[in-house]
C-alpha cells in the first residue's frame, strides 16, 4: 500500500529481532538490566520522535505524559487494587487524555514558545503530584511496593523488548504512510498544509495522540518493571534531555534512529559511569552529540543509510 | 447565466485592516484568466481569500455553491486546487512526497494524478526523490503546480507562477497551463506582476490596485490601453 517496504527492510527487521532475542543467552545480567532501560528509554525517544521529530512541535514536557501513565496505574494498582490488565489501558487512555491537553496550547502556539509551555506542564505535574492528594500520590517521596510484572533480568527483558519492537515496527509503517509524510509537511510549513487542502489541525491532534499512546504505555510498563516511582527523578530536565539527545543522536524523524539512539546512549553513560561517576559524564554526551551534529546533523540513522545507499551502488556496478 | 465562478464584492481583513475591497469578477468554464497588480495590491491576499485562508465578506461561488463557511479542506474538496508561490513547499521532502501532500482529498486517485503530473512535467519524473530545496527556481515552480494538481481540481489558482523565473522557463509554466485548460479543461487563475506574461497566457485581464479591481478587459481590448501600458509596461 504504498509503504515502499523492500526485501532488505525485512531482512533487516527479521536480523535486529533475532538477535536481540538471543541477547539473554550471551550477556550478563547487568548488560541486560542496561538493555531494559534501553528498551524504556528507545520507547520514550520514538514517543517524542512521533511528536516533535515529525510536526517540529518541540516538547520539553514529555515526562508530563510519561509521568500520568505511570502515576495512573500505580494509583489504580496500589491503592485501589485494580488488576494490572485494566489498570494499564486506563492509564494509556488517561495519558491521551493529557495529550489532549497538551494539544490545546499548539492550535495558538508554535517553536519555541511550544516548547517553553511544555515544559511548563512538567514543572506544573511535578509540583500537582506533591501536593494534591499526597495519601494518593506519595507526595514528594513516591510510592514504592507497586506490583511488578515479571521476575529477573531476563522476563524483564524479553518484556521490555517485545514492547519496545512492537511500538517501534507500528510506529516506522504508520510514518511511511502517507500521514506520515504529511505530518513531516507540519513542521517544513502549517500553512501550505492548509493550502494543500489537509486539517493541520487534526494532523497535530493525530500526532499527540498518538506520541501520548506510546509515552503512556511506556511510563505505565516502565513503573511496573521499577516497582516504584519517585517525582524528582521522573519529572527532571535530565530525563527529558535524555530523550531528546537520543532521539537527535539517532535521527530525528525516523523512528529507527531514535531506537537505536538510546541503546547507544544508554551504553554510552553506563560505560564512562566507572570514569566518571557523576554528572560530568552528562558532559560528554553533550560533546558527543555536538561532535555529531557538526558531521551529520541528520544522525546515525543517515550516516547508516548513506553507507547502506554507497553499497548497494558498488554493487550495481558490479 | 451563471459563471462558473462568481466572486460578489469580496472584502479580506487582517485583522482590522482591509486588504480587499468589494472585488468582483466572473470567470467561465476553460477560461485563464491574470490578476495584474504590483506588489501589496492584494493578489495573494485575493487568492487566500477564495482558499478560505483569510477573514472576508461578500460572497464566492463555484458552480453556484458558495465557498463561503468552507473550511480549506473542503474548498480543495469541492474541486478548487491552490498552487502557491513557489517558495512555500516542504524543503526537505523529496518531490515525490511534497506531490503527495497534495493528494489527501477523497477524489484523488494517486497512481493517476501522479502521471499527469509527470506527464505535464517530465523533468519532475527525472528529479522524483530529490528533495525540493536542491532544486532550481523553475523546478520548484513545477512541484507547486504538480502539488495543486494531484487533487485533480477543476479550478486553478495559482500565485505568481513566473516571479523571478527566466523567460525560457516562463514559456514553458504558461504552454502547461494551456495544455491544462485545452486538455482537462481547467478553468484557471493566475496572478501576475509581469503583464506581459498575463497578456499572453490569459484571455481576460483585470488589474488589481490597493485592494481594487482598476481595470478590467479581454487581452484584446486592454492590449493598447494607456493607463495599463503606462503603469506596465514603463512607456
Amino acid at each position: 500500500m504504498g509503504l515502499g517496504l523492500r526485501w532488505y527492510h525485512f531482512a533487516l527487521w527479521a536480523g535486529f529481532i533475532l538477535v536481540m532475542a538471543l541477547m539473554p543467552e550471551f550477556v550478563s545480567k547487568g548488560t541486560l538490566r542496561t538493555m531494559i532501560f534501553a528498551n524504556f528509554l528507545a520507547i520514550f525517544a520514538i514517543s517524542w520522535d512521533v511528536l516533535s521529530g515529525r510536526t517540529g512541535y518541540i516538547s520539553f514536557g514529555h515526562p508530563f505524559l510519561i509521568g500520568i501513565g505511570a502515576y495512573t496505574t500505580a494509583i489504580l494498582t496500589k491503592r485501589f487494587d485494580v488488576p494490572v490488565e485494566y489498570a494499564i489501558p486506563a492509564a494509556i487512555a488517561m495519558t491521551m487524555v493529557g495529550g489532549t491537553i497538551m494539544f490545546l496550547p499548539a492550535l495558538r502556539i508554535k517553536g519555541s514558545y511550544f516548547a517553553l509551555v511544555s515544559l511548563a506542564f512538567m514543572e506544573l505535574i511535578y509540583q500537582l503530584v506533591q501536593v494534591i492528594r499526597p495519601d494518593l500520590t506519595g507526595g514528594t517521596r513516591g510510592m514504592s511496593g507497586i506490583v511488578t510484572l515479571t521476575r529477573g533480568a531476563a522476563n524483564g527483558y524479553y518484556l521490555s523488548f517485545s514492547l519496545m519492537i512492537i511500538v517501534a515496527l507500528s510506529m516506522w509503517l504508520l510514518m511511511r504512510t502517507r500521514l506520515g509524510t504529511a505530518l513531516s509537511a507540519i513542521a517544513m510549513n502549517e500553512e501550505s498544509v492548509k493550502g494543500s487542502g489537509l486539517s493541520p489541525t487534526k494532523l497535530k491532534l493525530f500526532a499527540f495522540m498518538t506520541s501520548a499512546f506510546v509515552a503512556g504505555l511506556g511510563g505505565a510498563f516502565y513503573v511496573h518493571y521499577l516497582g516504584s516511582i519517585a517525582p524528582r527523578a521522573l519529572f527532571d530536565i535530565n530525563f527529558v534531555f535524555t530523550i531528546i539527545v537520543a532521539t537527535l543522536i539517532g535521527g530525528a524523524s525516523t523512528i529507527v534512529g531514535p531506537m537505536f539512539g538510546a541503546f547507544f546512549l544508554t551504553f554510552l553513560l553506563e560505560y564512562l559511569r566507572p570514569f566518571l561517576p557523576g554528572a560530568e559524564r552528562y558532559l560528554i554526551y553533550g560533546a558527543i552529540a555536538l561532535l555529531l551534529y557538526m558531521y551529520q546533523p541528520k544522525g546515525l540513522y543517515h550516516i547508516f543509510m548513506s553507507q547502506l545507499d554507497r553499497f548497494k551502488k558498488s554493487g550495481d556496478d558490479d | 447565466m451563471m459563471d462558473f465562478l462568481e466572486i460578489d464584492k469580496l472584502s479580506a481583513f487582517y485583522g482590522k485592516a482591509k486588504a480587499l475591497h468589494e472585488v468582483s469578477l466572473t470567470v467561465k468554464q476553460g477560461e485563464i484568466i491574470a490578476i495584474i497588480g504590483a506588489n501589496g495590491a492584494g493578489k495573494s491576499t485575493f487568492l487566500d481569500s477564495i482558499m478560505g485562508l483569510t477573514k472576508t465578506e461578500g460572497d464566492i461561488r463555484l458552480e453556484g455553491q458558495s465557498l463561503i463557511g468552507r473550511s480549506t479542506p473542503q474548498i480543495v474538496e469541492s474541486g478548487v486546487g491552490y498552487a502557491p508561490e513557489r517558495f512555500n513547499l516542504f524543503p526537505y521532502m523529496s518531490v515525490y512526497d511534497n506531490l503527495l501532500v497534495g493528494a489527501f482529498t477523497a477524489r484523488t486517485d494517486i497512481e493517476k494524478n501522479i502521471k499527469v503530473v509527470e506527464n505535464l512535467f517530465p523533468r519532475l519524473k527525472e528529479r522524483r526523490n530529490q528533495e525540493t530545496h536542491t532544486q532550481s527556481g523553475g523546478e520548484r515552480q513545477m512541484v507547486s503546480l504538480g502539488r495543486a494538481l494531484m487533487s485533480s481540481p477543476r479550478l486553478l489558482i495559482v500565485d505568481e507562477p513566473t516571479i523571478g523565473l527566466a523567460p525560457k522557463i516562463c514559456i514553458e509554466i504558461a504552454s502547461v497551463l494551456k495544455r491544462l485548460r485545452d486538455e482537462f479543461n481547467t478553468t484557471i487563475v493566475i496572478t501576475e506582476q509581469n503583464a506581459n506574461f498575463a497578456m499572453t497566457l490569459a484571455e481576460r485581464l483585470y488589474v488589481l490596485e490597493s485592494g481594487s479591481i482598476k481595470i478590467q478587459g479581454s487581452v484584446e481590448e486592454l492590449k493598447n490601453d494607456p493607463q495599463l501600458t503606462e503603469a506596465y509596461f514603463g512607456h
